[in-house]
């Protein structure tokens, strides 16, 4: 069975965002990136799907600038076989990015797809659903565990105020939770070998997909500054705040 | 000068950041550090499973034939941890040792169980009035061969309480320098264990006919223990470096929250003057790391030695500056436990004692240029 795993490369979780002065956009000069967290836990599932002997192969691929390509070298470190790159400066809105990805997905032929449930820089939550809807697969999203047995894939998803279990026939497409896995570390023989693996970079223009822009940044803002804390004299006075102030309780 | 970490080095470097980030907090190093062993045993299988204890060694024996560059990196990394895990003394300075002196079968045993995670050992050069000067050791070793008798007394041997053997540099018959091989439970050691100012671990050890094989065939290996000290120097810099960087980071961050007079401190001019100094020295301190890992990998013994010599000095010097600076900054918190900021001095401490402080080695170097 082989499994196509999307990834995207995003600022790392533990660098501290910074705005443009202008409030164009978030600034990433000399900003550490790194693969998306929820995108990492796409890999960690095929990968343990691979060492269950279920998947056969592993194909990460990444939409985004030349430079993608560390993060794809990363997912071949952690177990993936080979890499596609579609390579694209403008334009990787969600809509976008799932046209490019079912051409992909046409090529491969893949039985399941796993993505990030969505991408810790834009926060959109879109593109495996569109992915699903163009490619005529169903869909499970938000995925906490995820079966596999007899070209059936079970998957429970986590849901307002429980957990919900939703069975679907293969090809199909999963996008993942925090809770699905722990991802591995990158093991070094594993992060020298990842060099040698393939790693094969498309454009647009050769899966014949136009981008257009559908939407428009129009600004970005950091959140707003904390206020220093307060020293109240009674718990009344703590009462009264949290009610009346924080309208808390 | 193009210093970009290539993409192997860049992936390992990702792989131990997300280690300390993920698996080393500072409250799980503190609580490895106070536990009986000093610690932690899953994180040494975690390191020999993520191929880190193979990192410097031969593909022949089970390694992955990094050079200082790549060990520098892996270090760099760990070192923001505080680690308290015996790498250095296992796999930078014993395995080290054993992969240039030791003969093909004892690199196959020896360097094998090291990468497995399976063996700990610990290195014991250093004596009381030996810090670093090896010409000046005067433990000695007797016999030749599988029948070697040790005699004398080593101090500050780092982690030898973890250690199932030790490497032991000894004063031979013939006047050398020799390395021996000894079982770390072998009849006639005594050892006092302690811990260590910085909460790693360390012993001095008396030997008293203590039975030792040689290792390799060779009983004058002083060049090569040196190089192994080479090595360690550019390894505990590393880590000495990140410590700065993040005792320079968070004193930035601190002064930029804590208010006097109604304003942050950040805005005093004398602190931010105190605070461009401390980014100086870390500057000066990193380019000097560069240099000596660049030096030391090129091969050439003597500037190998005079670029470990440097790197000790500024390093020792640098880390004594941005250490006092963070501290006086952060006030009286910058000294308490639950702080990493005092934590991490105190590892910059031990690390300026370690193999020559940095007063030993500009008074070496003074002289070697005197002499010349």
């Amino acid at each position: 069975m082989k499994v196509l795993v999307t990834v995207k490369r995003v600022i790392d979780y533990n660098v501290k965002i910074r705005v443009k002065p202008d409030g164009s956009d978030v600034d990433l000069t000399n900003v550490k990136m790194a693969i998306n967290p929820f995108c990492e836990i796409a890999v960690e599932e095929a990968v343990r799907l691979k060492e269950q002997g279920i998947a056969s192969e592993i194909v990460v691929v990444s939409i985004g600038p030349a430079n993608a390509q560390e993060q794809l070298r990363t997912a071949l470190a952690l177990g993936a076989d080979r890499a596609i790159l579609v390579e694209s400066e403008a334009n990787t809105e969600s809509l976008n990015v799932a046209k490019l990805l079912a051409k992909v997905v046409e090529q491969e032929q893949p039985s399941l797809v796993i993505m990030g449930k969505q991408a810790i820089d834009s926060d959109n939550n879109q593109t495996g659903q569109m992915l699903a809807a163009l490619c005529d697969m169903p869909q499970a999203t938000f995925a906490s565990e995820v079966r596999i047995a007899d070209d059936k894939v079970t998957v429970t998803r986590e849901i307002d105020g429980g957990l919900q279990t939703l069975a679907m026939p293969l090809p199909a497409v999963v996008t993942t939770d925090l809770r699905l896995n722990e991802p591995r570390f990158a093991k070094l023989p594993n992060i020298m070998k990842a060099k040698r693996k393939p790693l094969e970079t498309l454009t647009p223009e050769t899966l014949g997909v136009s981008l257009s822009a559908h939407t428009r940044l129009v600004s970005v803002a950091p959140p707003a500054q904390r206020s220093a804390g307060v020293k109240v004299a009674s718990v009344e006075e703590l009462v009264d705040k949290l009610k009346n102030e924080a309208k808390v309780i | 000068m193009d210093f970009a970490l290539n993409d192997i080095q860049q992936m390992l470097q990702d792989s131990a950041d997300k280690f300390i980030h993920n698996k080393y907090d500072f409250e799980t190093r503190q609580k490895h550090s106070k536990s009986e062993l000093g610690y932690s045993e899953d994180n040494w299988q975690l390191f020999a499973e993520l191929g880190w204890l193979a990192l410097p060694f031969e593909e022949e024996f089970g390694g992955l034939d990094g050079n200082a560059t790549d060990v520098m990196v892996l270090m760099t990394e760990l070192g923001k941890g505080l680690l308290v895990e015996p790498y250095v003394s296992t796999v930078i300075m014993a395995g080290n040792a054993i992969q240039r002196c030791g003969t093909d079968e004892q690199k196959a045993e020896l360097i094998g169980s090291i990468v497995g995670g399976e063996l700990k050992l610990a290195f014991a050069a250093t004596e009381a009035q030996a810090p670093a000067d090896i010409k000046a050791i005067t433990t000695t070793a007797t016999g030749s061969g599988d029948s070697v008798k040790i005699n004398g007394k080593k101090s500050v041997v780092l982690h030898a309480a973890s250690a199932d053997k030790l490497i032991v540099a000894a004063r031979t018959d013939t006047d050398t320098i020799g390395l021996y091989i000894v079982d770390a439970s072998a009849e006639g050691i005594s050892a006092h264990h302690y811990p260590t100012n910085d909460g790693g671990r360390a012993s001095d050890l008396t030997f008293k006919d203590v039975n030792a094989t040689q290792l390799g065939d060779s009983n004058d290996v002083a060049a090569a223990i040196q190089a192994v000290l080479n090595d360690a120097v550019v390894a505990v810099s590393a880590e000495a470096v990140s410590l700065m960087d993040k005792m320079l980071n968070a004193t930035v961050e601190y002064t930029k929250v804590r208010k006097q007079f109604d304003v942050p401190i950040a805005k005093f001019q004398v602190l931010q003057h105190n605070m461009v100094d401390m980014f100086m020295e870390c500057e000066q301190a990193r380019s000097m790391l560069y240099y000596a890992a660049i030096t030391i990998g090129e091969g050439n013994a003597e500037a190998a030695n005079k670029a470990s010599q440097f790197l000790k000095w500024k390093v020792g010097q640098a880390a004594r500056l941005v250490g006092q600076t963070a501290v006086q900054l952060h006030g009286g918190m910058g000294v308490t436990d639950e702080l990493d900021v005092g934590h991490m001095f105190k590892r910059l401490t031990m690390i300026n004692t370690l193999f020559g402080s940095m007063d030993y080695h500009l008074d070496s170097l003074v002289k070697q240029r005197q002499a010349a």
